[in-house]
């Protein structure tokens, strides 16, 4: 690794921030489980287990720190050199709004939107197949839950599906 | 005489028409997702789930484990012709298979694969049928201890043969563990972690984190890059190996079979490791290792037994002590639970018909799969084809629709797409996923028998270290947990390491 990519004491070492980001739910683990009350060795309480994991984690997490800091490791931004990384960001944000919209619009109405993105978006396919998928796959699949399999999916405020 | 009787009731049970549909079933999806690079057998069994509620448990697990098995034929397929291994576990076989290939010799690689698949599951299954029911009348006698240090062992053995960071493979195990612990006490009946939300209430579910962690995340990684594939356009002919082929495989289809059956059974190994040491072991004993690597046949046969009589073996342990030795199998127990029922030393006497139809049915998928692989492989070359910017969309629209059908419930879909974006910057920080199912599936199970043994011996720790099964576990757990810490063991623990835990 060169040295823009392998860095010790800076803080866009990616080591570094898994390290501290697993110390931190570590902690949380820890609190959690004092809140639920330990109990004794004879009878453990609820936290008791969650409260053990969580110095666990703290554990291993401190010693990944330790080894970004001793060792060094990627930055942040090497993780994502020399690839598409626009895709997978653009699949998240589909897939984060097609989760905000699922119960208000119901199953059809927010699938085919998003199959339509996905299919355009990832590795472009032409209209004229994109249409078609993305109107025939998700419409087919409802009939076959909804009217073969019964199942009910999310309808939405229009009630359509 | 028993195990024969028990047999044929198992194949009474198997050649049911419906379960003889959902076995092709589950070997035809199995080999498709092995052909298919990106969609590994874990994916396929978490997004197939929720179906098997519609039938028997019977078919509902026979279609499972088609899956896996099938999976482990199909990835050869295309590590022999695209160099692209279709799951974690014919990564090895790309080396010699696709050198092979390029000789014009893909006819007799993949032929040999096949067989080589076929001895090793067949040995594979006799072993399971002569082992099992003798394994499971020990295990009746476990108690809380010894299961609580099995699955320690378990876990232990997976984040050891984890790829990356010891570390970071036992900090993804804890996390598991706290995931698996969210809702209701199963003691106390006090809820945890549910942060005052009803949905949390019966803890999060094991396919939505499944599928966003394995389904969504590869999908995620995937685009990433563009999917070059370099396809053997040849025609692919002479499927049956020569005698020198057969003369040249027979050592390493023997001892590949019988090491894959032995690293499946062990807690936290399975078919990946397996490959990699049938490979390391043919290479050690031939006499000619400079072949490998250039098309040796060796290095074809080995690896593909190897991982075949693995995928077998890791039936042991679910089947006999209801522990999960690797994801797949955790899944596979999902798939138990759903239908209500609880795998361990009962499973054989209380449910003959279920474990015995279960182990023939493995035998016919595996002559289904010898069929499916030789004469059809002109079928799954074609497949190879299938271009990626549609099948992704696809995969995405139906892991939506298996996690919602899975349980009737929006959240699950939610739940699935943090996941999947968790699993996404989890595997570009280098933290693998699988330590993390494992251990969700094993924590409750893990806390339980904890609870229940500190509590029978009233808080005596030795009970852990005075039972001897307990104490050999433990012991092992802690050898591998020093052992990185030593060079020369830390090179080799990097060698073996997978990028998967099935």
């Amino acid at each position: 690794m060169t040295d823009q990519t392998n860095v010790k004491l800076r803080l866009n070492n990616s080591e570094l921030w898994g390290g501290l980001i697993g110390l931190g739910l570590g902690g949380f683990v820890i609190w959690s489980g004092m809140k639920l009350k330990l109990g004794t060795i004879n009878d453990p309480g609820s936290g008791y287990v969650l409260f053990y994991t969580g110095i666990l984690m703290c554990v291993f997490a401190g010693s990944i720190i330790v080894a970004a800091i001793t060792e060094g490791g990627p930055t942040l931004a090497s993780r994502w050199e020399n690839v598409r990384w626009s895709k997978p960001l653009l699949l998240i944000a589909c897939l984060a709004a097609f989760s905000v919209v699922l119960e208000p619009l119901g199953f059809l109405l927010s699938s085919i939107p998003l199959m339509l993105l996905l299919l355009r978006l990832i590795d472009p396919v032409r209209w004229t197949l994109a249409i078609p998928i993305a109107v025939l796959v998700p419409s087919g699949m409802w009939w076959v839950l909804k009217r073969v399999l019964l199942i009910q999916l999310p309808s939405g405020l229009f009630g359509i599906g | 005489m028993d195990t024969l009787v028990n047999v044929a009731h198992g194949f009474g049970v198997a050649l049911l028409p419906v379960n003889l549909l959902y076995c092709f079933i589950g070997v035809f999806i199995g080999t498709l997702v092995g052909v298919l690079p990106g969609i590994g057998p874990i994916s396929a069994m978490s997004l197939l789930l929720p179906v098997t509620l519609s039938g028997t448990p019977e078919s509902g697990i026979i279609m499972m484990a088609g899956i896996y098995y099938g999976s482990m034929y199909g990835g050869s397929t295309t590590s022999i012709l695209v160099n692209i291994p279709g799951e974690a576990a014919s990564v090895v076989t790309c080396i010699d298979g696709h050198q092979m290939a390029k000789q014009g010799r893909a006819g007799p690689a993949l032929g040999i694969s096949a067989f080589g698949s076929f001895i090793a599951g067949t040995f594979a299954l006799i072993a399971l049928m002569l082992v099992a029911p003798k394994l499971a009348s020990v295990a009746i006698a476990f108690g809380p201890a010894e299961y609580f240090s099995l699955m320690v062992l378990g876990l232990v053995v997976l984040t050891f043969l984890t790829q990356g960071s010891m570390p970071k493979a036992l900090l993804m195990a804890c996390i598991g563990v706290v995931l698996g612990l969210i809702g209701l006490d199963s003691i106390t009946a006090q809820p945890r972690l549910t942060f005052g939300r009803m949905e949390l209430i019966d803890g999060i579910g094991l396919v939505p984190v499944v599928m966003g962690l394995f389904g969504v995340a590869e999908v995620l990684l995937n685009t990433e890059q563009a999917i070059k594939r370099d396809i053997i356009n040849t025609r692919i002919t002479h499927l049956m190996p020569t005698k020198e082929d057969w003369k040249a495989s027979a050592g390493p289809v023997g001892r590949g079979t019988i090491l894959g059956f032995f690293l499946g059974i062990l807690p936290g190994g399975g078919a990946v490791v397996a490959s990699f040491a049938s490979y390391a072991l043919e290479k050690r004993l031939s006499k000619t290792p400079e072949r490998f690597g250039h098309g040796a046949i060796e290095g074809v046969a080995g690896p593909e037994s190897a991982n075949n009589a693995a995928a077998g073996g890791a039936f042991i342990p679910l089947m006999t002590l209801g522990i999960p030795p690797n994801v797949v199998m955790a899944l596979l127990l999902g798939a138990f639970v759903i239908h209500g029922l609880q795998p361990g030393p009962l499973l054989i006497t209380q449910n003959p018909g279920l474990f015995w139809g279960i182990v023939a049915s493995m035998y016919i998928g595996n002559v289904m799969l010898l069929i499916l692989n030789l004469p059809m492989i002109g079928m799954w070359v074609q497949l190879l084809k299938l271009p990626y910017n549609i099948l992704f969309p696809l995969i995405i629209l139906f892991t939506i629709l298996g996690v919602y059908c899975s349980s009737n419930n929006v959240f699950d879909v939610y739940v699935m797409i943090a996941f999947g974006i968790i699993g996404y910057f989890m595997r570009k920080l280098g933290y693998e996923p699988a330590p993390l199912v494992l251990a969700f599936v094993l924590g409750p199970m893990m806390e339980n028998n904890l609870r229940k043994s500190l509590i029978l011996s009233q808080g005596d720790l030795w009970t852990f270290v005075q039972r001897p099964i307990s104490a050999v576990c433990l012991v092992f757990a802690m050898a591998l947990l020093i052992a990185p810490l030593l060079p020369s063991l830390r090179r080799k623990r990097e060698l073996v390491a997978l990028d998967e835990g099935a």
